[in-house]
Parts: structure tokens; sequence; C-alpha cells
């Protein structure tokens, strides 16, 4: 339904060009949630505002790919027709509500601006509208609170109201950028189970972007994980947790320190920072932090090699030396 | 309450490592709010109310509660930077409000905190030297070359570089920065750390060499620390034992282990299960207790349980009995669970 091929977006600093989004491809179905999780600047929601039109050039630059969405390219289309996509065909949710609502206007003035323009309703019908959604996220008595400023909405209650903002064209896909982030783990359990409902009954696709394992493995049917601009490895999510390939994957999930396991054990960090975009090393680009790198980690980028139990990853290392044939795949 | 029967509760019911180094005992920290144009007091915001608990030597103590539950404003009072309502703070057997000035300022030395964002809390216009110089500074500790020695050693010791010395805040990353926090803390040789959210600002696998490096140096100072925290499975990895807060009181405390095992109060059992685990298997599997609702507003007036408006099990009694912190070894605050 979504397809992103290639797609590679860049930014210029006084540091140099950083390549924050360098050959990413993937597609994302009907119905499913596609999770996407990595540290910061690792060109997550990058990717997510490049597909949205929203990457501010300059300093931004989309230097190559596409992103088909029903057979029309997002990437090259004019702001007009995105206008018609944008809010209506494919949403997006912010982490920070607080800031990604209008606090000069009421709840209905922005929940009913995106069906009037998008579905041409009147103002009667529109409110009607958003009322029923502030209903089905589960914000009591929306006939009254509909017409509050958002600082009237505590946090939980404002992703509520993006959530249906989002939703109140039925979109056929929501893009989702940490939205339970800032939440009590409370309301993320209220939010997570919302955005479940949701799906079910509309049948949207999600993309799940959020640097939290736990949040991947509650919501999440498949799973990229970025590192520097690239998609590292890429697998369904009980394959992805019990078999990870790539280094940095398994890093992440020996560094998370977890209620379902013994006190006491040692976590296992991943060395070094995060690396510094506009200076990357030559080679992987992960191997500066990598415990199992070789020689040709050094010169060569890893190509894309099939996981045993699906998927794909990027590393030249076969860790467990499991995988019968270490060959190269093509990447979906 | 009287003050005797305190120390006697207290006395016989913690497990801690040492002897107490830290005692609070019936801490109340309340705001008072205007309303209207004639800025009339409309009322009070009970932060914190009615928190009593020890910190032995060379223990961690974590405190975890969602936002706005007091966790922040504890830590405030207890180093004696906003007022106390009512109620005292002991430290090392001193009274803190009986301590005059000069005295207070000794207290301060004794007592460091670590705060969550690594960016804000590090003046941008100070090198590294210099801020973990300040507090040295400010204390009278290694008058001129012994100053500059220390500050490496210290730059070592939380695994910075020395030779980065002269360079400034912006030209580290947050980990790194957070690491000159903690060195800035460790400055003045403190016996207690207050932590306040101090890994919630940095990457996953930033976070993990951080929770190291506190556990490290707690083992080779012997320090004590307070940990707050929002994020349970982070509490649970590096606390002794935990303390559960909810508007203002503490609901909870008991062994870190005992705890996550068999959490007692609903509170704590809805806060536990509601952590989405990193394993697919058992999160499609799992059975929620997802709390209806939001915390209430802490500018209303409780007469029962302050839980009872999202608990799952409350009863006509829970509205009208406020519970007040029972057991020795596991104390719960709740009228339907059972303290040990």
């Amino acid at each position: 339904m979504l397809s992103i091929e290639d797609l590679r977006v860049q930014f210029k600093t006084d540091d140099g060009i950083v390549k924050a989004v360098d050959g990413v491809s993937f597609d994302v179905r009907p119905g499913e949630t596609l999770g996407i999780v990595g540290e910061s600047g690792s060109g997550k929601s990058v990717t997510n505002l490049a597909i949205m039109g929203l990457v501010p050039q300059p300093p931004g630059r989309i230097v190559g790919g596409t992103a088909m969405f029903h057979d029309a390219n997002l990437l090259t289309m004019s702001q007009s027709q995105l206008c018609k996509i944008r809010g209506n065909r494919i949403a997006m949710i912010f982490q920070d509500p607080m800031t990604a609502l209008n606090p000069f206007l009421t709840i209905a003035d922005q929940l009913t601006e995106v069906t009037r323009l998008h579905l041409g309703h009147t103002r009667r019908k529109a409110l009607d509208h958003a009322i029923e959604m502030l209903e089905r996220v589960g914000i009591p008595a929306a006939a009254n609170r509909i017409h509050d400023y958002p600082h009237q909405f505590s946090g939980g209650m404002r992703q509520r109201v993006m959530i249906a903002m989002a939703l109140m064209c039925k979109p056929d896909v929501l893009i989702a950028d940490e939205p339970t982030t800032a939440l009590d783990v409370t309301i993320q359990a209220q939010i997570l189970d919302l955005m479940r409902e949701l799906q079910e009954d509309d049948g949207t696709a999600i993309i799940m972007i959020t640097h939290d394992l736990g949040v991947i493995a509650n919501i999440c049917q498949r799973v990229l994980v970025m590192y520097a601009g690239k998609i590292v490895e890429r697998a369904d999510v009980a394959s992805l947790f019990a078999d990870p390939r790539h280094p940095y994957t398994r890093g992440l999930l020996h560094s998370i320190p977890r209620i379902d396991e013994g006190v006491g054990e040692v976590l296992t960090p991943i060395e070094g920072q995060p690396p510094d975009m506009a200076h990357l090393p030559p080679g992987c680009p992960f191997r500066p932090r990598c415990v199992h790198a070789i020689d040709s980690c050094q010169t060569d980028e890893p190509p894309v090699y099939a996981r045993p139990a699906g998927g794909t990853y990027r590393c030249f290392v076969d860790v467990d030396q499991r995988t019968a044939h270490h060959k190269e795949a093509k990447d979906e | 309450m009287s003050e005797q029967a305190t120390v006697d509760r207290n006395g016989t019911t913690e497990v801690g490592a040492g002897r107490p180094i830290l005692k609070v005992d019936n801490l109340r920290v309340h705001f008072p709010f205007t309303r209207g144009i004639i800025r009339r007091e409309h009322g009070v915001i009970r932060a914190v109310d009615d928190v009593s608990f020890e910190l032995h030597e060379g223990e961690t103590l974590g405190i975890v509660g969602e936002s706005g539950c007091g966790k922040s404003t504890m830590a405030r009072a207890i180093l004696n930077l906003i007022p106390v309502t009512s109620g005292q703070v002991w430290f090392e057997g001193d009274r803190l409000d009986s301590l005059a000035e000069s005295q207070m300022h000794a207290y301060r030395r004794r007592l460091q905190m670590i705060f969550q964002d690594p960016f804000s809390s590090l003046n941008p216009r100070m090198t590294v030297g210099a801020i973990i110089g300040e507090p040295m500074r400010v204390f009278n500790l290694h008058a001129g070359r012994s100053r500059k020695l220390e500050v490496m050693r210290l730059m070592d010791l939380v695994g910075l570089n020395p030779r980065f010395l002269n360079r400034y805040p912006h030209e580290f990353s947050g980990g790194q920065r957070q690491r000159i926090g903690i060195a800035r803390a460790l400055a003045v040789q403190p016996k207690v750390v207050i932590c306040d959210e101090p890994v919630s600002a940095l990457d996953v696998s930033i976070q993990a060499q951080v929770i190291n490096l506190l556990m490290d140096l707690k083992e080779e100072l012997g320090l004590a620390y307070i940990f707050i925290s929002h994020d349970l499975s982070v509490v649970r990895h590096i606390s002794d034992r935990v303390g559960v807060m909810y508007l203002g009181r503490l609901v909870e405390t008991t062994e870190s282990a005992r705890l996550y095992d068999d959490p007692r109060h609903p509170y704590t059992q809805a806060l536990l299960s509601a952590v989405p685990l990193p394993n697919p298997d058992t999160e499609a599997q799992r059975q929620r207790t997802v709390l209806s609702g939001e915390v209430p507003s802490p500018e209303m007036e409780f007469t029962g349980c302050r839980f009872a408006s999202r608990c799952p099990i409350a009863d006509a009694e829970c509205r009208t009995t406020d519970p007040t912190l029972d057991g020795e070894v596991h104390q719960v605050a709740c009228l339907k669970a059972e303290a040990s």
C-alpha cells in the first residue's frame, strides 16, 4: 500500500553533509503495525517526515528514492497534491501533544478543520463527527469538552485528542512518532490499547516509531531496526526478539533493564557513543562500538544478508555461526 | 503522631544494609494556590503528604510513581531547596530544621544531587574542569594544582577522558554530559546522592552505561542513593528497596525483589502490569490491570484513600477511611491488602 524505495535524505550543516536517511526501503501492508526502533539521530523520524513531505528544505534535501502510495510518488508531488493526502489518507501523531496542538484554538476548531477541508463537511456535520470521534477515543463528556482549549486537557487526554484528529478521515496509514514517550506508564497502556482497538475497527496500518522495545513487543507485527540512517535489521517481532542477528539489535536487547527477569544481573551496555552523523567512519557505521567487528568492517559496508528465520540484516559477521549459508540476500 | 512512636516504628521495620543515614519523618510539603483576580488563597496542593522512610548507609532506595506524585518535590524538600510544611528530615542524627546556616552549608556537602536533563543542568559557559571544580571551590577543597588533579581523577572515575578538561558541555554527547553531572556531584565526597531521573533523557544503549557507572560508584565509594524514576525496570535493576508514591503518599515500600514479585497495593500491581515487556510472547498472553481514568487533581480534599477513584477493588470503606502505611518488612497503605 505504501512502499518506500531507497529513500535518501541529507541535511546541510556547519559540520558538513549529514546523511540522515541513507537508502531506506520498506513496505507498509494494510492493517499491520510496523515498528521502527532506533536511537536519537538514527533517522527514524526523518524517514517519516520525508514521507509526509515535512522535511524542511533547506537545510534538508531529499536526494533520492521513491515513496509510492497507491501508485503515486509522494516525494515528487506538489504541496497542493500532498495536502489532499496528508491528514486525510496518511495521518501523523507526535510525541508531544501540547506542541502539536494549537493553543489558541479550541479542540472543536482543530478537529472540524480536518473533515471540513478533506471531506467538505458542513460545520454542523463536522462538529457531530468530531464529538463522535472524541467519544471513541474515550474522552468523557465529549460534547462539552470539545469547546475547551488544549491546555484544559491532561497529557493523556491531549494525546487522545491527537489520535482522534489523526483518525477523523479514517486514514490508510497512521504514522505515530513516539506517541507514548511523554506519558506515564498507566496512561501509555491505555493509549496502546486504544490504538489497537481503533486499528481493528478501521483497518488502519500503523507505523510506530519508538525507542522502547517493550512498546514494540506490545503492539507491532514487523520491526525495522535503524542505525545511522540505515535499516540494519528487519524481521517479524517474535523472531527479532528470539533471535536478533545484528550486533546492534543484540546490544539493545542486552542493555535494557527488565522487570520480567532476575534481579542483580549486570547490564551489558553498548560501549562508546552514538555516531557523529557528519563524520561517519568508512565501512560499517556501527563498527567502532561493535564487539564482533572483523577487518572487512573497517573498509567495506556490509551488504544485506538473509536471517535464518526470515527477514534481513546488515552485518558481515555471523555471530553464532548459525546461518548455514551466510549469503547475500535481496532486501525485500 | 509523637516523635518517639515514629522512631520505634521505623527502628524495627527497616531491612537495609547499614545504619540509617537519612530519616524522613511525616514529611509534608503543601503549596497554597490562588484563584481569581484578587488572588485569594483557594486551597493547597498536597505535593508531599505525610511521607516517612529511612535510608541506610550504602543502600539504594528507589522511588517510583507517575508524574505529579510528589517524588521530585520530596527530593527538593530533603535538600532543603523548598520549605517543608511539617515533619522532619534527619541526617546523621541531626535534625535539619535545627541546623544553623553554617551547618546547613556542611550538610549540603554530604548530600548531592544528579539531575535529569544533562543539557540544562550544566552551565554552557563553563569548561568541564570548572564545572567539576566549582563545588570544591565553594567548599574550599583542594586548592590550586591539587584541585585540577582531583578534577582529572574524577573525570577518569566516571569514564571521561581527563584530557577534555578544557572543553565545554556542548562538545559532549548526552551520556557524557550526564557523566559530568555525576563527577560534579561526587566532587565534594557526599554520603548520599539524590538522583532525579538520571537516565530518562538518555538513549537506551547509553542508559545502561550510566546505570552501570552509578552502581560501580556506589560499591567503590560506599554511597547511598535515593533513585527517583518513573521507569519501573530501571528502578528494579538498581534499587535495594523501593517505595511507590501516589499523589503525595508512599503507598508501598519493601525490598526490591519482594515488591516486584509480590506487589500488594493495587496501584503497584497496576503499575507493574502496565509496563510493556520486551518479549512478544509474554506480551501476547499477559493479563493486564488497565487503570481507568487518570490521577485526580492534588487540589482535591481526600477523605478516604487517594487511589479509591481508580482502584479496581475499592469499596465504600475505602472512600471514607484513609489507610496508613502498615507493616514491617513489606509496608502497604491499603485497607484491602495485607502488610507483613
